[in-house]
């Protein structure tokens, strides 16, 4: 039977009477309200629930990572993934390379637990119960990782895991090397009086210390006698497999058979019996069943057991064949009814089942960091292709990283300042990230602005479809976050032309809603939207008819090749030119522009009467600036547009000064004809 | 886990739709009180009533916000036969800071139903600042604003004649250019008798007409809201339907030697995933904004989630339903941590 999912309450009178509806609220939030469908052929009455209190509710994920003191986790782990995606892509996927970046997480994990102890010390009730609980569940995600580290990033030569489980456990379980270490440190003389020593003694044997537990027996008092001496022989002799010893596994077998003979003959002499406790070390040693069913109360875990059993039975035991051996630890210690949730993930690992393994670490309440990165380094160093053994074609592997990218990056996206290094994630997704980014960038609200832009050219082409949805959703609160985003959507590969239109047209849409032509007009040109730039040209050239002023002056004049955008701008950006021509003083160009403007026909209806108005000056000017055929020119428009009713009052001055002007340039330039 | 914010809507009846603009910043909610509210979030995170109006002379029963490339624009259909279009001003007194005073005006009303009209939805924003509509007679009203800087002037540009007692309509956010236009209609008309309730039409740019390309045979059963998921580039479509469960279906175009000559599309409709986990019916479902979570709501009290795996397979990942108040939450920013049953755990996605 399939699980049931969690059920989350909503504690509301009106909603539980009337049951709930959702709708979604970018980017990672739901609203959900009291709702009770009616038909509309069921007339429209007031409900049964009038009057009432209806409230909106939005839900969210809790999210843990959006806790400043897991920033640095979220920040840092970004810096290692992304040299994961550098390092892959530039490079044959490199196991020694690989395994630095596992031990990179792994060490931001433990900064960040560091962190968090630091932080418990100083806080207390509720604040430090859930600080604890981050600890709790940041250990376990160390604790998986490692054991993940040894059995599939670090696959050690031939197998032979079981150094680097001893150090996982002697990582995980300290409390008897700090023992150890209290007691070297202490007071010497009779050492064996002190009430732990027997146990860290036992404690240091079970986790392969082997030199303490010399250490600590030569500083028993009897310490000279046969028994401690023999002991002490016979664990010098104890064959340790190390790789870089240089001696084969069937060596190293044949050695330590020699030597389990050896130490069995001696414990069967009776050689030990005089002290108990050495005794029992030395049938410790020898896997006798009866002294580990002893000891084995001073494991805490089936897994502490199972490395210290694997050290004196199997030591050539080889990663494949962990699982059976986990089983039998955990029947050993009768933890099998009450497997925590660490212990099936940690069993799952030991039976090479990577993808129980990363199913089983999406209910730690990290909210996908684990699993994100995880997966993604499980990815890269080819221990998911498996999967596609399985399915050739499909490519499920990547999916799978994928889909885990994509919830990951989504999730950052939300927040506030995260939302450039959830970017990072999605541009990693293969086919849907460019999507997802278009979709959410635009929406991100922008409030404050501190993440640096550094990471941008790791982008693949096709991997744009999630960005393109995102993008667009970044909320526009100041012009310094709308440009940083402008540059993210043109960053790199991204090229999302459409979003950066877009963006800009809302802001240009804005400031014309705030009264800022200006600022609107700048928008526009930005979005290349020939439309609006057209009206907002045209609202220009109007505000200018009514009031006779021009605005915005210095960005009309030096708009450039911008101008093309549209015919009203070209008209409005020659217009200006005009003027600031005009006021120059130099008539006589002046007046070339405006007879240009004027035969172009690209001036607006509306706009007539100002352009033959501003004719007047030129005509009476003291110099002559216009020829009799520019004349011409401006008397057939004059005529043309003679039915305009704003003309009427003036067109008799247009007329007279026009005439004026032609007689005076007649005879100017008939003098000059002779 | 999750996490809950109480904004009280000041409603004087049951609200029928709440609506998020496109950053999730504003609210707009619409109730049988024939009021529309916006509502919109400070820096803070709080929440404050910003306009407050009476709409239509029958319950408002969808609210639905344009794309800010348009200015700040709602639409609102009612029982009062009529949908509108309402703008947003500043005032000429812009206050200190961004926010000068502001009101919404009608700027247009849509008269042209004569029953009910029951969904209201603007067209993706590729298409220019277009409006469908549906009303219970059963007419799909397509109506356009040519020039998007003047929001007074809509013309009716398609009407077309669907099944009677239509209740809701959606269009197909695609983004491709590959595909047309597309609208999906579903109708709660109860009799099984008349066959498929969901339809999908499509514009062809040759014929310039709306088209009828699919009728969805396997759903009799009324149907109350449906919608398409944004498309991430997908060859697909991928439509969620509310009926007596819930129901996702994948709508593949074939490009058949027929289709092409005729320029219809001719779509492969597959059932994805169909969920009757609400054990009645389904009114409302409602995707997130990248496709991958499906929320629907059902008679039995409760807003189911669902989310797509890895391996193209859906599956139930939570749910939420509303029990009775311990001590009344007063309104503020703060979310405050929502009470889970069966298992403490987070949600598992995949």
């Amino acid at each position: 039977m399939e699980e049931l999912p969690p059920t989350y309450v909503i504690l509301n009178d009106l909603c539980r009477r009337a049951g709930i509806s959702a709708v979604c609220r970018p980017v990672n939030e739901f609203g959900v309200f009291a709702c009770q469908s009616k038909k509309c052929y069921h007339g429209d009455k007031k409900s049964s629930f009038a009057p009432a209190d209806a409230s909106v509710f939005n839900v969210r994920q809790d999210v843990i990572l959006f806790q400043p003191i897991l920033r640095k986790l979220v920040n840092e782990a970004n810096g290692t993934f992304l040299s994961v995606q550098a390092f892959v892509s530039s490079n044959e996927p490199d196991k020694a390379e690989l395994l630095q970046l596992s031990l990179q997480y792994r060490s931001i994990i433990r900064a960040c637990l560091e962190n968090l102890q630091d932080e418990i010390m100083r806080t207390k009730g509720a604040e430090r119960e859930e600080l604890q609980n981050f600890v709790t569940v940041f250990y376990s995600v160390e604790c998986i990782w490692h054991l993940c580290e040894i059995l599939f990033i670090d696959s050690p030569a031939g197998n032979i895991v079981l150094p680097h489980l001893l150090e996982w456990i002697r990582f995980h379980f300290p409390k008897y090397e700090r023992k150890a270490a209290n007691l070297l440190s202490g007071e010497l003389i009779s050492l064996e009086s002190h009430p732990d020593y027997w146990e860290t003694v036992i404690g240091s044997l079970l986790q392969g210390r082997i030199e303490v537990v010399r250490a600590l027996l030569r500083l028993h008092s009897s310490s000279s006698t046969d028994a401690f001496k023999l002991a002490d022989q016979s664990l010098k002799a104890l064959p340790l497999y190390s790789i870089y010893a240089g001696v084969s596994i069937t060596e190293f077998n044949l050695r330590w058979k020699h030597w389990l003979i050896d130490t069995q003959a001696k414990i069967d002499a009776k050689m030990f019996v005089t002290e108990r406790n050495v005794d029992l070390i030395m049938r410790l040693v020898v896997g006798e069943e009866t002294a580990w069913s002893e000891v084995q109360h001073q494991c805490e875990a089936w897994y502490e057991l199972l490395a210290a059993w694997l050290l004196y039975t199997e030591p050539a035991i080889k990663s494949f064949e962990l699982g059976q051996f986990a089983k039998r630890c955990i029947s050993r210690m009768g933890v099998r009814d009450h497997m925590k949730h660490l212990d099936r993930v940690l069993l799952a690992a030991m039976e090479m089942d990577i993808l129980q393994v990363i199913k089983e670490i999406q209910h730690l309440t990290e909210n996908g960091w684990f699993v994100t990165h995880l997966t993604d380094l499980l990815y890269h160093a080819g221990r998911l292709d498996t999967l596609d053994e399985e399915q050739p074609g499909d490519l499920l592997a990547g999916r799978l990283r994928e889909s885990f990218l994509l919830d990951y990056g989504t999730l950052l996206m939300g927040h506030n300042s995260l939302w450039q290094v959830g970017l990072t994630y999605l541009d990693n997704c293969p086919t849907d990230g460019l999507n997802t980014i278009e979709l959410l960038l635009p929406r991100i609200q922008l409030k404050s602005w501190q993440v640096g832009l550094t990471y941008l050219d790791n982008c693949p082409t096709d991997g744009l479809n999630t960005i393109e949805l995102l993008l667009p959703r970044i909320q526009l609160k100041s012009e310094a976050r709308i440009q940083k985003i402008i540059r993210e959507a043109e960053a790199g590969k991204r090229d999302l032309l459409q979003v950066v239109q877009s963006i800009c047209k809302v802001q240009g849409v804005i400031s014309l809603k705030r009264g800022r032509l200006g600022n609107a007009l700048t928008w526009a040109l930005k979005s290349q939207d020939p439309n609006f730039t057209s009206f907002l040209a045209d609202k220009y050239l109007r505000e200018y008819s009514a009031k006779g002023e021009l605005i915005n002056t210095d960005l009309l004049d030096n708009l450039g090749s911008c101008m093309l955008a549209s015919d009203k701008l070209i008209f409005l950006g020659k217009y200006c030119e005009f003027h600031k021509i005009y006021q120059s003083g130099d008539y006589k160009e002046a007046a070339a522009l405006l007879v240009s403007l004027i035969s172009s026909r690209i001036t607006p209806s509306y706009f007539w009467v100002t352009l033959l108005t501003d004719a007047i000056p030129l005509l009476e000017c003291d110099k002559m600036v216009l020829s009799s055929s520019d004349t011409f020119t401006l008397l057939h428009f004059l005529e043309e547009k003679s039915t305009l009713p704003e003309l009427s009052d003036k067109i008799d001055l247009i007329r007279l000064a026009l005439a004026r002007n032609l007689g005076r340039a007649l005879t100017y330039e008939a003098q000059i004809v002779q | 886990m999750f996490e809950v914010q109480e904004i009280n809507a000041e409603h004087k009846d049951l609200i029928h739709d709440v609506a998020y603009d496109f950053y999730g910043q504003r609210m707009a909610t619409c109730s049988s009180d024939q009021y529309v509210k916006v509502w919109d979030q400070n820096n803070d995170g709080k929440w404050s009533l910003s306009s407050s109006w009476k709409a239509h002379s029958g319950s408002v029963w969808k609210v639905t916000w344009a794309h800010p490339e348009f200015g700040q624009v709602l639409a609102t259909c009612s029982f009062d036969r009529t949908a509108a279009v309402w703008e947003e001003i500043v005032g000429e007194n812009p206050g200190p800071g961004e926010r000068g005073t502001r009101y919404w005006v009608r700027r247009t009303n849509l008269v042209d139903s004569r029953t009910s009209v029951t969904d209201v939805k603007f067209g993706p924003k590729t298409q220019g600042l277009i409006l469908a509509t549906c009303s219970a007679d059963g007419i799909i009203r397509i109506y356009e604003a040519p020039d998007v800087m003047n929001l007074s002037q809509w013309t009716l540009q398609h009407e077309v004649q669907c099944k009677p007692s239509c209740s809701c309509l959606s269009w197909n956010p695609s983004f491709s250019k590959i595909h047309p236009p597309m609208l999906a209609v579903g109708c709660d008309d109860t009799s099984a008798a008349t066959g498929g309730k969901v339809f999908i039409y499509e514009f062809s740019e040759n014929s310039r007409r709306w088209t009828k390309i699919e009728t969805i045979s396997s759903i009799t059963e009324p149907v109350h809201d449906l919608a398409f998921s944004p498309n991430l580039g997908r060859s697909y479509h991928v439509l969620a339907i509310a009926t007596k469960d819930v129901r996702i279906l994948n709508l593949t175009p074939v490009n058949d030697n027929n289709s092409i000559q005729s320029g219809i599309t001719k779509l492969d409709v597959q059932t994805a995933a169909q969920f009757e986990d609400h054990l009645s019916t389904v009114w409302r479902v409602c995707w997130n904004i990248t496709g991958t979570i499906l929320a629907s709501s059902g008679d039995d009290g409760y807003v189911r989630m669902f989310k797509m795996n890895y391996i193209n397979s859906w599956k139930s990942v939570a749910a939420l339903k509303a029990g009775l108040p311990t001590p009344p939450i007063s309104q503020t920013a703060r979310y405050i941590k929502l009470g889970a049953i069966s298992q403490p755990r987070e949600v598992p996605w995949h």
